[in-house]
């Protein structure tokens, strides 16, 4: 996903968010905002701390009450982002410092690619790159996109430009639709465990909240596997909001699921839409690693490749390049959707998620570059994370600890809730202050809004020589932690999160 | 105005769902409302019919303008969600009621600001938008408000001049983008320090943009602005354009519904930052041309006049933040002297008010005897934690396309608040590379880029105030930016609003793009801003379209005033 590095440690934020818009945010122009967001916030009990107005004191503070709650997003990311950056991990300057498994981003490419985005046809520059354009996105990329998801996704029919819209990022994208989409306080729907900086992208500017899904790791009834999205949960879930006075807009599906690397199954796809349909809900489905299946056998298919969606003006697709070809640093990211109104809606904010006309020349020069895609980036892409992949699954394998991944994304969804004795987010926590001690970065669950304490999130995608460096810590950690738990943790009350819990 | 989407009663699905869902209410409903607009705006021509041309009375039709735009605004509303609700049962088999092509979006925009001139009359894209099931309110709002603002932008895009190609397209002289320094831009861009493809660049950037750029950008401010002491890159964020800053500044500074001061007229493209995502107000200092006792300048900004509109303002309850500053100001083209900058600042501060200053055409002050004065450059601010400044590449190095802007203060709470809107207006590192690159080769910009950039934007000027001075039409700006500012009240009969709309529409026919006076939020009909950062013969062909409008326009009005004259 385009994932936020903050974000990723830095769990609180993202179940924090509405209840801290909620203290603020009574004194609002709009009463129904406040309304909605009050309901939904009963719902969210613990974090002490949290709606305590002397941290977000409005006395002494330039800001207005949401810039506080903004500055508040920032600051709670920054500081996990702060240890990290202060102490990277470098082979040469600083082998003790930190290895990061927690952002997801695929490091393994970077020679193919910065190869390819230094070729001589790439870095054109002319007139019309220069000047305004537009806001949708210069028309030769757009025909472009369309070619190339007609291609990948295998759509039974081409693609067409128009309904393409072009922004700088997934994130923007998320911003986007939940402003045209939702009234400030409306909601979308969303299974958990999920990539948590959604939460904050559909806030910002949209003041847009998530109704949860919440999915068990537990196989029961009709499930076959563990967190196993149905029909029944969404209804269920839906239903609860509905009473709690939330309006759902919508629902979001990231197919390849994060942090899970799991794959919907076209039947599966079929059912969920069907389900939005009936309620009259727009589904987004964010594909953005569509392309990083690395595992043949799954049988990945894109919303894209359906016969007939059950309700096509309602259905908007997301994909990046960020994650599929390893350029989180590019901002690039594209909607289709067949509804122009909605095309129309998110193009008229692209003049605030724009992206350069440089940087649109290169993505055209790349996504029509299908020879070197199907024939050196995407096989070699595959290899080299299957056997990340299989290095970290065989590793987790050897300590005994499940884990899920079924060949897509960059990560494996580990299950360390053995490790922790009481089984509560306190715990999980501390367990991840361990490993970050230890110098060695990872996501935990509560940062995706899973419902159990304990899971982590373990991105595989690096070099080798850094992944063993960062299982090794990994292993560290685990075999020393019957000691270190019996113990009081040292660095508890220095927690850089402590504010958050 | 942006206050309308705040106070106006939204739809509230609790609300609507308590409402027995009797479809054929809601049909006789939308019936009713349809007729009920019909009547509303007979009435409201009837109103206007008489347009009176005192003073007094131009002000009354404005009022009432307004009152029918605010209506409109309500019944367009009423009628959107009537239709839904209408629809959603009968799966559109009824033919449902839909607007006709004068349908009341002009009406609801046509007092609004905005950055782009208003629209020509044929709205079917915005109507297809606000009948949209699929959108919220406010997605409508800014569907439509892009639209009908960006239309006319958007038929130039598809019908561009081309000296060979398509020599009858449309010529844009509305638009602020300088063309002149293109041949320099591209080679520039071209030169191989210019290509980098770094693993860190592809990589999640710091959201306040990278350090490497923020630290060039803090160098390149200190020398270019001459501050006093070092710039902190600590205090600078980069995001991708001005608006984008503004934007993530409105929101963080301002509750929805709060309100900045900007002295009238100002560039329209604030206006729509506010409106569209921070639902904060702009409020216009309004400036007048004539030169009087206490107005010794045309358009001149002075302390009492803020003193005056922050007081109107709190008197009618509104809350406002800050002030914004336009320096060198657009579209005017004056430039605040160190005094004037400085009693603007202690007005702030004495109200506790932010102050927003945008220097984007700092480098773009062409007149050799006039200095200009960055605010940065002061020895000490009177208000330091509220005093912002905006600045970007777009206009000084004429590449809006780049989509680059910064924002420097030195309040650290506003850094990390316009941070966190880093995720959503971030630039690619490949973008941020080249720009740093840019800025740092003071060599080029102090002997290539500048001199020439200069030169050109002189000559262009020069010949535009040359034809302007035969036609006899008043203008202002003689010294920075991109434009003149000029009086075109003359070919209006009466001076309305509307004339001048007209007027913006007989160049649109002829082919040429301007904005008009009402999209700067400019208080007096007829004023019009007029681009010439263009090249020589695009800018001759448009003065020759230009000039044909005027003479006809002129024509137009001589024979109405011997119709008259026979009248009487």
């Amino acid at each position: 996903m385009f994932t936020l590095p903050q974000k990723d440690f830095s769990a609180p934020t993202t179940c924090l968010g509405p209840t801290c818009m909620q203290d603020l945010g009574s004194s609002h122009g709009d009463d129904l905002e406040g309304e909605c967001s009050r309901k939904l916030d009963q719902k969210l009990p613990e974090l002490p701390g949290v709606g305590d107005p002397a941290m977000l004191s409005s006395d002494t503070s330039y800001l207005s009450s949401r810039g506080r709650m903004i500055k508040w997003f920032w600051d709670s990311a920054e500081e996990g982002y702060r240890t990290y950056h202060m102490d990277e991990y470098d082979e040469n300057k600083n082998p003790s410092g930190i290895i990061n498994l927690g952002v997801s981003e695929n490091k393994l490419c970077f020679d193919l690619l910065s190869w390819r985005l230094s070729q001589s046809d790439i870095q054109r520059v002319e007139p019309s790159l220069l000047q305004y354009a537009d806001w949708r996105g210069h028309l030769f990329l757009r025909e472009e996109v369309a070619k190339f998801l007609s291609f990948y996704c295998k759509s039974p029919a081409p693609l067409r430009p128009e309904n393409v819209v072009v922004l700088n990022g997934g994130a923007s994208l998320f911003s986007a639709l939940a402003t045209v989409l939702c009234e400030a306080g409306e909601a979308f729907l969303i299974p958990t465990p999920y990539y948590g900086a959604i939460t904050q992208h559909v806030c910002l500017y949209g003041n847009v909240r998530l109704a949860y899904v919440y999915l068990d790791s537990e196989v029961t009834g009709l499930d076959t596997r563990p967190f196993q999205l149905t029909v029944e949960k969404l209804e269920t879930a839906l239903r609860e909001a509905h009473s709690e006075g939330v309006k759902v807009k919508g629902l979001i599906l990231i197919n390849p699921q994060n942090p899970l690397g799991d794959i919907y199954s076209p039947e599966e796809l079929q059912e969920y839409l069907v389900f939005a349909k009936r309620h009259k809900l727009h589904v987004i489905v964010d594909e953005v690693y569509m392309l990083s299946v690395f595992e043949e056998s799954v049988g990945y298919r894109s919303v894209l490749s359906l016969e007939r969606l059950p309700d096509p003006q309602r259905t908007h697709v997301m994909w990046a390049t960020s994650k599929d070809f390893g350029m989180s640093g590019v901002r690039f990211g594209t909607l289709y959707t067949e509804n122009q109104d909605v095309a129309t809606a998110v193009a008229s904010l692209c003049r605030y998620h724009g992206l350069s006309g440089l940087v649109q020349y290169q993505m055209a020069q790349l996504l029509r570059d299908r020879d070197w895609i199907n024939q050196v980036y995407l096989p070699e892409n595959h290899a080299r994370l299957k056997a990340a992949h299989t290095y970290v699954s065989e590793e987790l394998r050897a300590l005994g600890i499940p884990f899920l991944s079924r060949g897509a994304g960059f990560f494996i969804w580990v299950d360390l809730r053995k490790y922790l004795p009481k089984g509560t987010f306190e715990e999980e926590m501390l367990l991840w202050r361990r490993f970050l001690d230890n110098k060695v970065l990872l996501s935990f669950g509560k940062a995706f809004e899973c419902k159990e304490p304990g899971w982590f999130r373990f991105v595989f995608s690096d070099q080798a020589h850094r992944l063993c460096l960062g299982m090794q810590r990994v292993r560290q950690v685990l075999a020393g932690k019957s000691q270190v738990a019996e113990d009081p943790p040292p660095s508890q009350s220095q927690e850089p999160s402590d504010q958050r819990r | 105005m942006s206050h309308w989407s705040d106070t106006l009663p939204v739809p509230s699905g609790q609300r609507r769902d308590q409402v027995p869902r009797d479809h054929s209410i809601y049909l006789q409903l939308l019936e009713i409302t349809l007729y009920l607009r019909q009547a509303m705006r007979e009435h409201f021509v009837q109103l206007m019919s008489r347009q009176g041309l005192s003073l007094e009375e131009r002000r009354h039709t404005q009022a009432i303008r307004e009152k029918e735009a605010l209506l409109s605004c309500l019944i367009r509303r009423m009628i959107n969600l009537l239709q839904s609700e209408a629809a959603s049962d009968l799966e559109l088999q009824v033919p449902l009621p839909s607007e006709d092509s004068r349908g009341d979006v002009k009406y609801g925009q046509r007092d609004q600001l905005s950055g782009q001139p208003d629209p020509v009359p044929q709205l079917s894209d915005c109507e297809a938008a606000f009948v949209s099931r699929d959108l919220s309110n406010r997605g409508i709002d800014i569907s439509v408000f892009y639209q009908s603002s960006f239309q006319d932008y958007n038929a130039y895009q598809k019908d561009k001049y081309h000296k060979d190609k398509n020599t009858l397209g449309f010529i844009n002289l509305g638009t602020s983008e300088n063309k002149l320094c293109m041949d320099l831009m591209t080679e520039r861009l071209q030169e191989r320090d210019m290509n980098c493809i770094e693993d860190a660049l592809l990589q999640y950037p710091d959201w306040r943009g990278q350090p490497f750029l923020r630290e060039e950008v803090a160098r390149f401010l200190t020398y270019y602005c001459r501050a006093p002491t070092r710039l902190d890159p600590e205090n600078v964020v980069v995001l991708n354009g001005c608006c984008s800053v503004f934007s993530a500044l409105a929101m963080v500074l301002c509750d929805p519904g709060e309100a900045f001061l900007v002295p009238a007229p100002f560039y329209g493209g604030f206006a729509f930052s506010s409106r569209l995502y921070a639902k904060v107000e702009l409020i216009p200092v309004y400036l007048e041309s004539e030169v009087t006792v206490t107005n010794t300048q045309p358009f001149q900004l002075t302390v009492d006049k803020l003193e005056e509109a922050l007081l109107e303002a709190r008197l009618e309850g509104k809350k406002v933040r800050g002030l914004v500053l336009i320096n060198p100001q657009n579209p005017v083209g004056d430039i605040y002297s160190p005094d004037s900058l400085m009693k603007y600042l202690e007005f702030a501060k004495r109200h506790n008010l932010h102050v927003i200053i945008d220097e984007i055409y700092m480098l773009s002050v062409f007149d050799e005897s006039i200095t200009f004065h960055s605010v940065l450059s002061m020895k000490s601010l009177p208000d330091r934690n509220r005093t912002h400044v905006i600045w970007g590449t777009s206009k000084d190095f004429g590449i809006s396309g780049f989509r680059f802007g910064a924002l420097y203060t030195h309040n650290k709470e506003v850094v990390s608040a316009v941070s966190a809107f880093g995720y959503l207006h971030s630039i690619s590192g490949i973008v941020q590379h080249k720009l740093c690159q840019l800025l740092h080769n003071t060599e080029w910009i102090d002997k290539v880029y500048l001199p020439t950039n200069c030169y050109r934007l002189r000559e262009a000027h020069k010949y535009i105030t040359a034809k302007l001075k035969a036609l006899e039409i008043p203008f202002h700006n003689s010294s920075s930016g991109l434009y003149v500012w000029i009086n075109l009240k003359k070919y209006l009969d009466p001076c309305t609003f509307e004339e001048e709309r007209l007027l913006y529409c007989r160049f649109l026919d002829n082919k040429l793009l301007l904005s008009r006076g009402k999209a700067y939020m400019c208080k007096e009909p007829g004023w019009f801003c007029l681009i010439f950062a263009d090249e020589l013969p695009r800018l001759k062909l448009a003065m020759r379209r230009f000039c044909d409008v005027l003479q006809e326009q002129k024509e137009a009005l001589i024979v109405k005033q011997l119709e008259d004259a026979m009248r009487e």
